[in-house]
Parts: C-alpha cells; structure tokens; sequence
C-alpha cells in the first residue's frame, strides 16, 4: 500500500541522515545514553515509573502464581475457593452500596459475579497483560527486523517477495487476522500472542527497512563492505545498531498496542480462559452486570488505561529525548 | 495521468494483495480443527449424510483443487455457502456490511469533526493550557481499549441517564412499517442516529485522538514553515495563515494516518457491534468462527481486507488530489 | 543628505532561551536611504537575519525586541519610552500589530528570503500565491492581481508566465523560484524589500543572473534594498553602502569602495581575505582563524578580540562603540576597533596578547567564512 511508504517519512521518530554523518548517528545510540536522556526528560520518566510500578505488579503477580501458588493473594484477600460459605457477589468498592450489599474493607474494589475478589484478579491480569504486552512485541520486532533488514539490504525480488507478503499481511485489520489465526491454530493465550505478534511485524518491517536502505548508501557501509565485511555482520553489526532509537521508540508504543488488542481478544473470548484473571476477559463478564453493578466494569478498564498510558508516556518521552530535532 | 486512470491503476496493484488476502485466509481456514459437518449433523451422523454434504460444500477434494476453484470462484464474486445460516456467503454479507460501513462512516466523521479542530488550535496555542487539554484528552484516547469506552458509554448515558439507547441499531434506509415507534422515514432516521451516538463515540475515540496527535505535530510543523513566515511578512492575517497557508499543506499526514486506522477501526468495530450488540460484519465473523463456517469465514475476512484496500485507494486519490507534488506516476 | 526611509537607532534583540540570554542583535544603528542598496554582511550567527526580522516586527518566540528604534518614512516601527512606574513601555505613536500587518509588511517593506525551496507554499499554484500577496498589498481585484502577477512574472524573466501561473512551486527549479520571490516583493511596489540572503542557495551562474536582475530592476523601479549576505563579492557587486556585522554588533560602516580600499576593522580586513578573487591563488587565500564565539556569553572588550590578529592587552578590556573615522568632507566611514587613534584608549602602548588568529590556538580550527546561515 502507498500508504505505508507515504508514512515512512512522516512517522519515523529519527531521520539518522538528516542530522549528519555517521559519528553523530553514533553517539546517540546505546543505553547509557538512553539512560540518560531518559532522566532528563519529564515525560519519560513519569513514563518510567508506570511501567515500572506495572512490572512490579506483573512479577509480584506471577512470583505468587508460579511459586507460591497463591497464597499471598489467599491471605491477603480471601477468595471464594477457600470460604465457599462467606460467598458474597458483585459487592461494590468499600465506602459504597448497591443491591447486593455494601462494600467491606476485605475486598476495597468489590467482588466479581462468583464473589471473587476485584483487586486481587485485577492484579493478576496484570501478569497477563504485560506478559503478552512485551512477548507479544519481542515477536513482531524480530520478525520484522529480520524481514526488514533482509528485504531493505538485498533488494530485489527478495525485496518485492517480502514485500507484497507483509503487505498483504497489514491489509487484513489485526484483530479479525488474530482471530482467524486463533481459529486455525488454538485458542489459547499463547496463540493470542504470537497472532498478535505477527500484526505488528509489518510496522517494524517497514521501520527498519527504510533505516537499512538509507543506511546502506552510507559511506562507512559502503567501506564495511569494501573491506570484505560480510553482508550479514554489516546487517548486525552496523545497520541494526544504528537503528535503535527509533525502534525503542515504537516497540515501547508498541507493547501499549499489543496490551490493547490482546485485551480486546479476550473480551471476544479469545484470550486468556477462565478462571485465569486477565482485563479483558473480566471486562467481558461484567457486561451482564452493568446496571446493578457498574463497578465491576469501571476497574479493569481503569488498569488497562493506566498501563497503556504508561507506555505511551514513555514512547513519546524517549522519541522526545532521542530525537535530536524536537517538536515539542 | 488523469485521475480516473490512476484510480484504475491503483486498483489493479491491489490485486495482488487481494489475491494475498484470500490466500492468507483460505489456508488459516483449512487449518481450523474439526469439522463443520460434525457441528451440523451432531455426534453421530450417519456416513452417506456426511458424505453428502461434504461433496455438496466440495469439502471431499484435495486442498489444493478447493482453493484454486476457491480462487476462481471468489474472483467472479461467488464467496460460496454459508453452512450456518445455510444461504450464499454473499448474501449474508450485503446485509451486514452497510451496517459495519456505517458505524466506520460516522466514527470517522465524528473523528475528523472533532480532532481537527483540536488538533490546530492545539498547535496554534503550543503549550497554553488549551494545548494541553487537547494532548490529555488524545493520550487518554490513543490508550483506552475501545469496548471499554463503550461499556463505560453504556453506563452513563444508556443506564443511568437514559439518553440514548444501550444496544441495537437501527438502519436509516429501514422501511418506517418495520420500525418501532417511527411512522415516517424522518423519523426512522432519527431512530438511527439515536441509536449510532454512543457507538460512533465508542468507536471514533481512537481514531479522533490518533487524528489529533498527528495534526497538531503536522500543524505545528507547518506553522513553522518558510512560506508561513513569508506569507505573515506580506502581511496576511493570522487566522488566514492557520486556516488557508499552514493548514492545507499540515492536512497530508492527516490523511496518511487515517488511511492507516482504518485496519484499527474495522477491527475495533467487532469490538464495538459486539458491545452494543449490533449486527455487523463484526458480529457475523464471530458467528462464523464459532459455528465454524468455513466459507462465512473467509469471506468475511476477505471483505474485510478488501474494505481497507479500498478505504487505502480512496486516502491515496485524496492524498494526490491535495498535493500537487504527487504525479500520477508516469513521469 | 536627505531624511533616511528608515532609520535603525541602538536596536537590541535577544533570545530568552533556557540556557540564557542570547543578544542575538546587541546594539546596531544604521540608515537607508532612497534608492540605496545597503548591504548587511557578517558570518553565520553574526545577528544578520534577526536584524531584518526585527525590522518587520517578525522575531519568532521566545526571541523579542527589547530596546532601541526603528522608524520608517517617519512612522514609528518600534520604540520605547519610559512610563510614569519607571518601567519602559511601547510609546504610543508605535504602530500596533495590526498596522504593521496591514501597512507596513508588504506594502512598505517586503522581505526575500534565502531558501527559495522552503519559501513558496508547495499545495498552492505560483501564481495563486503571487496574486494573494498582490490582493492584499495593493487593494486590486482578482482579475487585476492576477494580470499585475503575470506582468510581474515576465519582468523578472520568466518564460511564458501565462501558462506557468498555474504550476506549482515544484515544478520550478531554485533560481526560477527565486525569481517568483522577487516577483513577490517587487509586484507589491514596496518602498524597501529586504533581500535576506537570495542567492546563498543558488549556484553561481544563476546567482550572477538574479544580481544583474535586481540591480537593473532597482534601477527601473528605484526601490531600496537591505541585501543581507555573507558574502564579499556579492556586496561588492551590487551594494551602495556597507555595514558589516559580528556577534550581534555593527562593527564598520562604509561606502562600498571605501569598505574595499580602506578597510578599518580587522575583522573586515580578515573577510575580504578570506574571500576567493581571481587575482590570488588558493594559498594565499586566509580563512578567519576559530569560530565566533556564543551570542549568549559574548567576550568581554572587544567581542572579536578572540580571532583577531592585531589583539592587543586593551581590546580585552574595552568595548569600542563605533566612531566617525573619516575626514571632513570625505563619506561617513564608522569602525569600533580601538587600534585607531580616535579611540584613545592606549592601543599602541598595550601589549599584544596570544588569540586563535595569532598562532596560539589556531590549530584545528576550519573556516567558518563561507558558511550559509
């Protein structure tokens, strides 16, 4: 589509070739100087502290599920498995009251349509989310840096073949595309994100591809390759590397992206399966309580909000931190 | 080139990505476990039933053959039957698609409406407070998962507020006999845009905020632009620099981003029929998958790739109508 | 001599960035007259485009003009007085930004800028934009105004301006387009278009057309010109009177021959050898030693003591405003340089210091003449 190509040029957060040679294309990749530009940006850092606290919930989250088998959650929040008896449905936030009775200390969010507490699977879509956020990214930027690169250094009928293919793959809107393939192959989580994965390999693909053809005319590529440089160590070597920013840039808005669809995936019944707590899936059973219980619906909505914000937040803070030529 | 050409032109590069599409969604399809005739006929079918349907759906000839007399067939517009709903795929389709367009069409103007205005006075006034009210609202956009700006629409103004209906849609075009409470076709219509407010919002949010993003980066470009400040030192009014000068040439990334959230917004849309129980295209692949109508399946999809290649051809002519540094390709 | 069409008195522009202050234009006076073409030279950075831009009012933020006079055919385009709190406040004869836009920028005085890619809208025809600026500058119709653009067109020499009305800025090459932006400011019969470097972009043979252009339609039309450059040769070509600017300060004025002949700064002196001729070789050619220091923490004394090759202990300590160096009855010829007489500051006595024209740093330092701005 033209469309695509008619981006490229907007929508890339870096134009190394625009602000001079290859030293200063250089000086402004790698962490420690992420790091830093990071710390002196307002935006970046809120950014950080998001999707840090995120993390944060994410890992307390699955340290408790894999390791200790809930038992933080358990004591901390009872649940109904372990008090069938004190079973008390779609309770409101404490401090507030509706049909079904009035908000207790013990589940500060209110409880699910099984009695299950709000806060704690809230916490516990967390893993889900940001799991899938990060995996489901780390798939479409290696293939679609593998593809770019590959497709940007060759040229050619490998270019055009690649090409046509990714193409055609972003033509299809991502969520019927992740739902066909879930269809085929399983519907699972782990499906989930390697579906989602794959819608996002036509972004990155396009990214790096127009970096490597840029890059390539470079004269330290041109030397590289003059000096017998294979063309696979000048692809990972030099061209990647150099690409870095920007592709920080959209693989950190990116995560936001996956964390949206898979939550959207699971609100059709096509991600995580009940009983294991993710956003979406939450959002979903709300649906048939929204008049007693609006509650229910407002929270998990609440904690997708937070999370892709954070990343956004941060996506915009280091395009603005790593671009030389700020817009702000 | 003239424009007419061109469109011809572009739609025949989108063949190939069209052909890539039922490709694509031929062999997902085929993949799909199960069967469909065991849906259809229960645990115990008896063997010539199965045989018989299957040689009716052509479900008996090697993968190979299906999908070139898929191919063939879908290229003079016959997407197959339907196993569920037992009628032509196509069928099925142009009864729902209006719907789905519809929901796109009013998300988009309800995006457009509104994000561009956002978006230049956000650039004019770059770092005022407007500015940021503008940017928190389209951050708070870019990031909240659509059906949940619905579920959460549904609350506000459907249950507690009552203003607006919580599910349903009614057509525009739908004969006034066969709609509650309307006797004429005026009133049909309103029934319609009563019904399409909160989905339009719930579906356009996204969009209007992506819409915003990108014009106040592009206005604010622009109004830095040399011929800006040529055309203030000629002394051309302020609000005809913003309105005539920077704002026409800010409008072709605008354009660009649009064309792109289409995929964004047909995908939110199963989303959005799904949360207001509308009966869409969104609604009839979910159908399809889950009744596991092989046929239903890839024709939706196919339609859907092929509404964004047209939707992408149609933001491309505009984009080469408004920038006159685009030739027609022939130079 | 006649009242001057505009008088520039002490005008300061600076630049409130965060990292400070920058005194982008720091103190500058000088005159143009009817018909004159006034050059405007200086490095990059010298303050040259800020000066203009001053002129029309047009300094973009957080750049603002905050003391001095510019008045126009007896029109006041800027100037302060003090108020009765003590404070310094616009006096009321300055013209509001609505007279500005309205009476001045265009239909007095037109600008034309350096890059003629960048200048010209490219979603609007040549001619459409030709004919807006026309419409509003000389109260004509449509029909008028566009007759007016494609008489305009033909004058500055470009071919078959009916049918390249239409076109759009793309399919211009950079000298055509140029030619359209002095098409521009010409078709507005302004009193003063400044030219803010319109050639730099150019290449030489089209810049030595546009300069034979120029002068023979100042002379049709006589117009006056401030031609902002950085370049010797063109002010040596086209210019009337020379005002030679660095780091923010008009450092000598002169008729152009005098300028050439009797060169009183040695900053000028060290432009007009760095400058190409056809009479010296490459070897002899004498780049300006370092590169001019930051507008925001200008040197103390003399702001080019730095790079100059005739320092001196004083110049580090004095900061010389310009004076009258010529004898009576000879063109007025202004220099801030202390190494003259006039300046009294005990020049010769003082012992001259190590500076990066003097040997001492001037090791790795590359030329910083010819630079576009």
């Amino acid at each position: 589509m033209s469309v695509n190509s008619a981006t490229s040029d907007d929508d890339t957060p870096d134009d190394g070739d625009e602000s001079g040679g290859p030293e200063e294309v250089e000086a402004r990749v790698g962490l420690r100087y992420t790091l830093k530009q990071v710390r002196q940006d307002t935006t970046a850092r809120i950014g950080t502290y998001i999707v840090g606290f995120m993390t944060f919930v994410a890992v307390f989250a699955a340290f408790d599920y894999y390791v200790l088998d809930y038992a933080i959650a358990e004591a901390v929040l009872y649940n109904p498995e372990t008090d069938p008896e004190n079973v008390r449905r779609l309770l409101p936030p404490v401090g507030m009251e509706n049909q079904f009775g009035q908000g207790v200390m013990a589940h500060p969010l209110g409880t699910d349509h099984r009695g299950r507490d709000l806060l704690s699977r809230t916490i516990y879509g967390t893993r889900i989310a940001m799991t899938v956020g990060f995996l489901a990214t780390a798939i479409g930027l290696g293939g679609g840096t593998v593809i770019g690169a590959v497709s940007g250094y060759y040229g050619g009928w490998i270019d055009d073949v690649l090409q046509r293919v990714t193409e055609t793959i972003y033509a299809i809107p991502f969520l019927v595309l992740v739902i066909a393939f879930m269809t085929a192959f399983g519907r699972n989580l782990t499906f989930a994100m390697i579906g989602v994965g794959i819608t996002a390999v036509p972004v990155f693909n396009r990214l790096i591809r127009s970096r490597v053809v840029s890059i390539r005319e470079e004269d330290y590529v041109e030397a590289a390759r003059a000096a017998g440089v294979k063309d696979r160590n000048i692809i990972f070597r030099h061209i990647i590397p150099n690409s870095f920013a920007p592709v920080l840039v959209q693989a950190t808005l990116q995560v936001g992206v996956s964390i949206l669809i898979v939550a959207g995936l699971s609100f059709l019944g096509f991600g995580a399966q009940p009983p294991t707590p993710s956003w979406g899936q939450m959002l979903s059973a709300s649906r048939g309580y929204m008049l007693p219980a609006p509650t229910f619906s407002i929270f998990p909505g609440i904690a997708i909000l937070i999370t892709v914000i954070g990343f956004n937040i941060l996506g915009d803070g280091l395009q603005d931190a790593l671009d030389p030529r700020i817009n702000n | 080139m003239s424009l007419l050409r061109y469109t011809l032109r572009r739609f025949a590069q989108a063949i190939p990505v069209l052909i890539g599409i039922v490709t694509i969604t031929f062999f997902l399809a085929n993949q799909i476990p199960g069967d469909p005739v065991d849906i259809m006929l229960g645990p115990t079918p008896a063997q010539e039933q199965v045989e018989a349907i299957r040689a009716r759906y052509g479900l008996d000839r090697p993968i190979h053959v299906r999908y070139f007399a898929y191919l063939s067939s879908v290229a003079t517009g016959d997407l197959g039957l339907s196993i569920y709903y037992d009628r032509p795929v196509l069928e099925m389709i142009i009864l729902r698609l209006p719907v789905t367009l519809l929901l796109m069409l009013s998300a988009f103007a309800f995006a457009i409406i509104t994000a561009i205005p956002l978006g230049v006075i956000s650039a004019k006034r770059r770092n005022e407070p407007a500015d940021h009210v503008s940017r928190i609202i389209s951050l708070i956009g870019v990031s909240t998962p659509s059906f949940w700006i619905g579920l959460v629409l549904i609350i506000v103004f459907a249950f507690y507020l009552g203003w607006f209906p919580a599910r349903g849609l009614v057509l525009p075009w739908a004969d006034p006999t066969n709609v509650r409470g309307a006797a004429t076709q005026f009133q049909v219509i309103r029934q319609s845009m009563h019904h399409l407010f909160l989905p339009m919002i719930g579906l356009g949010t996204l969009q209007m905020a992506q819409i915003t993003r990108i014009e106040r980066s592009s206005m604010v470009d622009s109004l830095q632009g040399e011929y800006v400040k040529l055309a203030r030192a000629y002394g051309v009014p302020e609000s005809t620099i913003v309105r005539k000068h920077a704002f026409q040439v800010a409008q072709l990334p605008v354009i660009t981003i649009i064309g792109l959230g289409l995929s964004t917004a047909l995908g939110g849309a199963v989303l959005t029929e799904t949360v207001f129980g509308i009966q869409g295209m969104g609604r009839l692949i979910i159908t399809a998958i889950n009744n596991q109508d092989y046929q239903l399946i890839m024709g939706t999809t196919l339609v859907f790739g092929f509404v964004y290649v047209v939707g992408v051809i149609i933001t491309d002519i505009t984009y080469s109508y408004l920038d006159p540094r685009v030739t027609y390709g022939d130079e | 001599m006649s009242e001057p069409l505009l008088s520039v008195r002490d005008l300061k522009t600076q630049f409130f960035t965060e990292d400070g202050t920058v005194r982008a234009v720091d103190g500058i006076s000088f005159d143009v007259h009817e018909g004159e073409i006034v050059g405007l030279v200086g490095e990059s950075g010298a303050g040259k485009s800020v000066a203009t831009s001053s002129i029309l009012r047009l300094v973009d933020s957080p750049g603002e003009i905050v003391g001095g006079e510019i008045e126009f055919k007896g029109e006041t385009i800027f100037g302060l007085e003090e108020g009765d709190d003590g404070e310094l406040r616009p006096r009321d004869e300055m013209l509001t930004e609505e007279e500005m836009r309205k009476r001045i920028r265009g239909r007095e005085i037109a600008i034309i800028f350096q890059d003629p890619m960048e200048s010209l809208n490219p979603v609007f025809t040549v001619g459409g934009q030709l004919r807006e600026f026309i419409e509003i500058n000389r109260d004509l119709g449509a029909e008028e105004a566009k007759e007016e653009a494609i008489d305009m067109l033909r004058e500055v020499g470009i071919p078959a301006p009916e049918s390249r009305y239409d076109e759009y800025p793309h399919q211009f090459s950079g000298g055509m387009r140029q030619r359209v932006l002095i098409a521009m400011a010409l078709a507005c019969q302004p009193d003063l278009i400044i030219a803010d470097e319109p050639t730099t972009a150019l290449d030489v043979t089209v810049e030595g057309e546009i300069l034979e252009m120029v002068t023979e339609l100042q002379d049709k039309y006589d117009t006056s010109f401030i031609w902002v450059t950085h370049d010797m040769s063109v002010v040596a070509e086209i210019c009337d009177r020379v005002n030679v600017m660095y780091l923010g300060e008009i450092i000598e004025q002169a008729e152009v021959d005098d300028l050439f002949h009797d060169t009183k700064h040695p900053y000028t002196s060290a432009l007009l050898d760095s400058m190409p001729r056809p009479d010296r070789t490459v070897d002899e050619l004498r780049p300006i030693q370092g590169v001019m220091p930051e507008a925001i923490d200008p040197p103390a004394g003399c702001r080019f003591h730095s790079r100059c090759p005739e320092a001196r202990e004083v110049c580090r300590e004095v900061h010389p405003e310009p004076r009258e160096l010529s004898d009576e009855g000879e063109a007025p010829h202004t220099a801030a340089c202390v190494k003259h007489d006039a300046f009294g500051v005990g020049y010769d006595e003082s012992p001259p210091i190590e500076t990066e024209a003097t040997g001492g740093f001037s090791a790795g330092f590359t030329e910083t003449g010819g630079e576009a701005e």
